[in-house]
C-alpha cells in the first residue's frame, strides 16, 4: 500500500497537482533511486538512474514501474527506449534486477534506456569442485595447507559440518576476521547452505 | 554444503549439538559404533550400541524416515567416520559423525550412563520446541489483532527487498541488543526465510521472557509485502 501511494505522489503529476501538494517535492527527493542491496555493487549509479527490481510494465500505457525498497518509480517508454539485456519489455520477469536511466520533462519521468540484470557469472578460476575438495578435506587443513569457513549461523555449524571447518556466520564475518589463518598465501575455501 | 553433503562426504557434529538436542528433547538417533563390552562399560546416554563390525545387519533396525538426524560416535573421530559411510549410503541424509568421539564427550565431562544401552532405535519426529504450524503463522498475520506481532531476523538487505506488513525488521545476530524494539506484552511470532536464524532469534527472546513462536518453514516475501510458506523438505 506504501508504494501505491507514492507512485501516485511522486509520479506523473501535472504542475497544478504539484501545487496543490506541497509536499510531493519533498517526497520525491526523499524517496530512494537505488534498491540498498544493489549498491553493494553499484554505488556508483548515475543521477538519471534509477536501479531497482521490476514492478511491472503496461505495454497499453507505455510505463514501467521500478520498486526500490518501499518505494516505487513509474518511468514512461516509447520505441526510442533503448533496451538491452531482455528480448522486450513485457518479457522481463517481474522483480528482476533492472537499471532505468531517465529524462524528466514536466514532471514526469521517460526512459532512455531499460538494462536488465545479467546472470552473475563467477570466475570458474575461483569456484572448487567437490572432486577436488574432498582429497583435501582428507589431508585436513593443516597437511593441506588451507582453510575452509562455514558461513552458515553457527547452530547450523554444529549440527553438521565439513570436516576441519571453522565457523565464521557470514552476517558477523566483517567482526571476526581475526579467526581466519594469519598465513595468506594458504587457499581459503568457503561454503554456505544454499538460502538460511 | 548441499552438494557436498548429496556426494555423501562425512560430516561432523559436535558434542554442544548433541548436549543441545537432548536437553530440548530433540529427536536423535545416537548409535555407539565401539565394541559392545566399551558401550557396557559406559555409553552416552540415549545411544545404541551397535559395533562397527555388526552395522550391516541392523540396517533394518533403523528408522524408516530417511531425513532422521543420525549422530554416530566411535572411541574418537575416525573411529566413528567408517561407519558414516555406511549409514550414509543407505540414504540417512542428516547422518553425521560426533567429533572426538567418545573421549571428546568424556573429557567435556557430559554425562554418560552404564549398563546395556537401548537395543530399540526409536525415532519419532516432533515440530521443534516454540515452533509454529504454517496455519497457524498465517493466521497470525493476518488477525491484525493488536497482541500479536510479526518479528522478522532476516538481514537488512533482505527485509529492504521486501517485508510482511507491520512486521518487525530485526536481523537474527541484533536482537538481544534492540530488545526494546519488541513489546514484551505481546505474541511475538519470528520468521526468516528458513526457520533457522527464527529458532535463534526465539531462543533468545524466551530466554528474556517474550512471549514468541517461531516458523520453522520456508517463506519467501515479495516486495509487494505479500508472502509464500512452504514446508521444509
Amino acid at each position: 500500500m506504501l508504494s501505491r501511494k507514492l507512485i501516485m505522489a511522486a509520479v506523473g503529476f501535472s504542475g497544478a497537482a504539484l501545487l496543490m501538494v506541497p509536499g510531493t517535492i519533498m517526497a520525491e527527493n526523499a524517496k530512494p533511486k537505488v534498491l540498498k542491496p544493489c549498491m553493494q555493487c553499484h554505488a556508483d549509479t548515475p543521477d538519471n538512474g534509477i536501479r531497482g527490481k521490476l514492478g511491472s510494465v503496461s505495454m497499453k500505457a507505455e510505463t514501467i514501474k521500478v520498486d526500490t525498497g518501499g518505494a516505487s518509480w513509474l518511468v514512461n517508454f516509447d520505441e526510442d527506449t533503448d533496451l538491452s539485456g531482455a528480448e522486450a519489455l513485457n518479457k522481463i520477469p517481474a522483480g528482476k534486477e533492472v537499471l532505468i536511466t531517465f529524462y524528466e520533462e514536466d514532471g514526469a519521468l521517460y526512459a532512455e534506456s531499460v538494462d536488465v540484470k545479467q546472470p552473475a557469472k563467477l570466475d570458474p578460476a575461483i569456484l572448487i569442485k567437490i572432486d577436488e575438495l574432498a582429497p583435501l578435506i582428507e589431508q585436513g587443513p593443516e597437511k593441506g595447507n588451507f582453510a575452509i569457513v562455514d558461513a552458515r549461523p553457527g547452530k547450523l555449524f554444529l549440527e553438521g559440518h565439513i570436516p576441519g571447518a571453522i565457523s565464521i556466520y557470514d552476517a558477523q564475518f566483517d567482526k571476526n576476521l581475526d579467526k581466519l589463518p594469519k598465513n595468506k598465501d594458504n587457499l581459503l575455501i568457503f561454503y554456505c547452505g544454499g538460502p538460511t | 554444503m548441499p552438494a557436498w553433503k548429496k556426494a555423501k562426504k562425512p560430516l561432523y557434529s559436535s558434542s554442544k549439538s548433541l548436549k543441545k538436542m537432548m536437553e530440548t528433547e530433540t529427536p536423535v538417533v545416537l548409535i555407539d559404533v565401539r565394541d559392545a563390552e566399551s558401550a557396557k562399560a559406559a555409553h552416552i546416554e540415549g545411544a545404541v550400541s551397535i559395533p562397527a563390525a555388526q552395522l550391516a545387519e541392523a540396517k533394518e533396525r533403523f528408522p524408516s524416515i530417511k531425513k532422521a538426524p543420525i549422530v554416530l560416535y566411535g572411541a574418537d573421530t575416525k573411529a566413528g567416520l567408517e561407519s558414516f559411510q555406511q549409514v550414509r549410503d543407505w540414504g540417512y541424509m542428516n547422518t553425521t559423525v560426533l567429533i572426538g568421539g567418545f573421549e571428546g564427550w568424556q573429557k567435556g565431562e557430559l554425562p554418560v550412563a552404564t549398563g546395556a544401552t537401548a537395543t530399540e532405535i526409536v525415532y519419532v519426529p516432533k515440530p521443534r520446541a516454540g515452533s509454529v504450524d504454517i496455519a497457524s503463522f498465517a493466521k497470525a498475520i493476518d488477525s491484525k489483532t493488536t497482541d500479536v506481532v510479526i518479528l522478522d531476523v532476516r538481514t537488512d538487505d533482505e527485509t529492504e527487498a521486501g517485508k510482511i506488513a507491520g512486521a518487525i525488521a530485526i536481523p537474527a545476530e541484533e536482537v538481544v541488543e534492540r530488545l526494546d524494539e519488541i513489546p514484551k506484552d505481546k505474541q511475538v511470532y519470528i520468521h526468516c526465510s528458513t526457520g533457522i536464524r527464527a529458532e535463534m532469534a526465539y531462543v533468545a527472546l524466551k530466554e528474556k521472557g517474550y512471549k514468541a513462536s517461531f516458523l520453522d518453514a520456508n517463506i519467501e516475501v515479495s516486495d509487494s509485502g505479500s508472502y509464500e510458506i512452504t514446508e521444509k523438505e
